[in-house]
């Protein structure tokens, strides 16, 4: 058995056996080029990769942090912006609020004010109207203080003959009537 | 479609019942030169590796070029593989010191996870790492690395911390010294690279052997052809974990790199 | 004995002596998985940490299975 592990290895050393072992030695070639492409890759990554993704991840991290930056401006000047706007509405809010309050109280003038000439007038209307009613009951009353004076004339001469004068009569008849009148009122 | 027709080179199927080839070495050797330059033979696997080194660098040239402010879906996985190798792996393990160390460990990873998915890819599968000349050329150099790192930063005292370890007792310090010293200088290198290199010698002798039975015995289309069946979807499911042990293969073959590399950078930890 | 059963039968020791040393290994990466799992699930925070270790105790114990299988392919 030893004899024929050490045939086989010597076998294999000269690279005729065909075993098993064979597997376990790398063929001359194959190392070779297995050291080439190794340095291959080794020298590509160690040149390129490496260095590119530094510099990306730079750059990516300036990029973020600019983008950042900008948005923190962008959304400090769009408070300010909407500090503005809210202020400005609140002012044209009071402003029309103010109109309105305005224009109310200046309806209300109008109308009080309208009312009010509405009132005189109705007072004056009346007044006329009553000094119209007071003047044609004077003129009533005295046309009809006239017939009674002219009617009792009448009435007396009747009764005592035509001898009165007719003007003396007239002027005490006159008389007592205006006595009656201030009696009565 | 090469190790189907390695394995059926000499099948039976009316005596076999899993097409194997006459000698494994079929499935791992393609001696035919393409073209030779005086000791350098062009074969298959050459021609694989120069094509997964050229993948790999495509991929992260594809991945990084332009420098994107804004990346591409494409561009930011190719950044997470890169930003994983530099700060979980280099920096998570070495510590960091461990940036230094990253080209080494991403070119080592980026190779051996394309060429482990070679394995896995269609009308190539062949991973590279189960020839040997990969991974011993890794293992080498991680060990040129490690010694060379444990000699310029501790001096002879990288030496002697693993010959003589101060936090055994002192009896047993000569036994343990023996061990880690065969541990760190012999036993490591072989490891690191025999590792990946089982894994995919297993993975593509089950995948070749499996699938290509699989098909030869259902072409047959005889009563033999039912054993083939579930040899194909044996071979499926093998196929899909095989995927996972590429990825993780490469994952390993690169942490280890930076353990080793760790325990020069700071032995006492 | 003949020269191809001498072949053969070297070929079927050398297969058991692989599945034997397999045995360890596969027993000892059971063990670091395990606890490794246990440590990180009693203490998350440390995970990666433990993870690495875990790597670690994987490579060393595994290195038996690895010699084992060489020697399969020397023998």
């Amino acid at each position: 058995m030893l004899h024929t592990f050490a045939s086989n290895l010597i076998l294999a050393a000269e690279g005729k056996e065909e075993g098993g072992e064979q597997l376990l030695f790398p063929e001359t070639s194959e190392l070779i080029a297995g050291v080439i492409a190794f340095a291959i890759i080794f020298f590509f990554v160690w040149r390129w990769v490496l260095p590119t993704l530094k510099t990306t991840l730079e750059n990516r991290q300036a990029a973020i942090r600019s983008d950042l930056e900008d948005a923190e401006t962008a959304k400090t000047e769009a408070e300010g912006m909407r500090e503005d706007y809210r202020s400005q509405l609140a002012a044209a809010r009071d402003e029309a609020n103010q109109i309105v309050e305005e224009s109310r109280q200046a309806g209300e003038t109008v109308k009080a004010d309208i009312i009010a000439r509405a009132e005189e007038e109705a007072d004056n209307i009346k007044t006329r109207a009553q000094d119209e009613l007071a003047g044609e009951r004077e003129r009533a009353t005295a046309a009809i203080r006239r017939e009674v004076v002219g009617l009792s004339l009448d009435v007396a001469e009747r009764v005592m003959g035509d001898s009165l004068d007719r003007t003396a009569q007239e002027a005490l008849v006159e008389r007592y009537i205006d006595e009656l009148g201030e009696s009565e009122d | 479609m090469e190790g189907v027709i390695l394995a059926s080179s000499s099948c039976d199927t009316e005596k076999e019942i899993i097409c194997a080839p006459e000698n494994v070495l079929e499935l791992f050797k393609f001696e035919e030169a393409w073209f030779s330059i005086g000791p350098f033979d062009w074969t298959r696997t050459v021609f694989l590796m120069f094509l997964a080194t050229g993948i790999a660098m495509l991929l992260l040239y594809l991945g990084l070029r332009g420098r994107r402010i804004v990346p591409t879906k494409f561009g930011v996985a190719i950044e997470s593989l890169v930003a994983f190798v530099k700060d979980d792996i280099a920096k998570g393990i070495i510590g960091p010191q461990g940036v230094r160390y990253t080209p080494y460990l991403l070119a080592v990873f980026m190779l051996v996870l394309v060429g482990n998915l070679f394995e896995v890819t269609p009308l190539i599968n062949f991973p590279i790492t189960s020839s040997m000349a990969l991974p011993l050329i890794i293992s080498v150099l991680t060990w040129i690395i490690f010694v060379w790192v444990g000699f310029a930063k501790n001096g002879i005292s990288y030496l002697t911390g693993i010959i003589w370890p101060r936090s055994v007792p002192l009896a047993l310090r000569p036994l343990v010294g023996l061990i880690e010293l065969v541990s760190t200088f012999v036993l490591r290198p072989i490891t690191l690279a025999v590792r990946l290199f089982a894994n995919m010698v297993a993975g593509h002798l089950m995948l070749t052997l499996l699938l290509a039975s699989g098909i030869i015995f259902i072409g047959e289309f005889n009563l033999r052809s039912i054993i083939g069946v579930p040899w194909f979807v044996f071979g499926l499911g093998i196929f899909v974990f095989e995927i996972v042990v590429a990825v993780l293969q490469a994952y390993i073959i690169t942490l280890l790199s930076a353990v080793y590399v760790q325990t020069s950078v700071n032995p006492d930890h | 004995m003949t020269p191809e059963a001498a072949e053969l039968l070297k070929g079927a020791i050398a297969l058991v002596g692989y599945g034997l040393a397999a045995v360890g290994p596969g027993i000892g990466i059971g063990i670091v998985v395990g606890n490794a799992i246990q440590a990180m699930a009693r203490q998350p925070e440390a995970a990666g940490m433990a993870r690495t270790t875990m790597f670690l105790g994987i490579a060393f114990t595994e290195a038996l299975a690895l010699i084992g299988f060489v020697l399969f392919f020397i023998a």
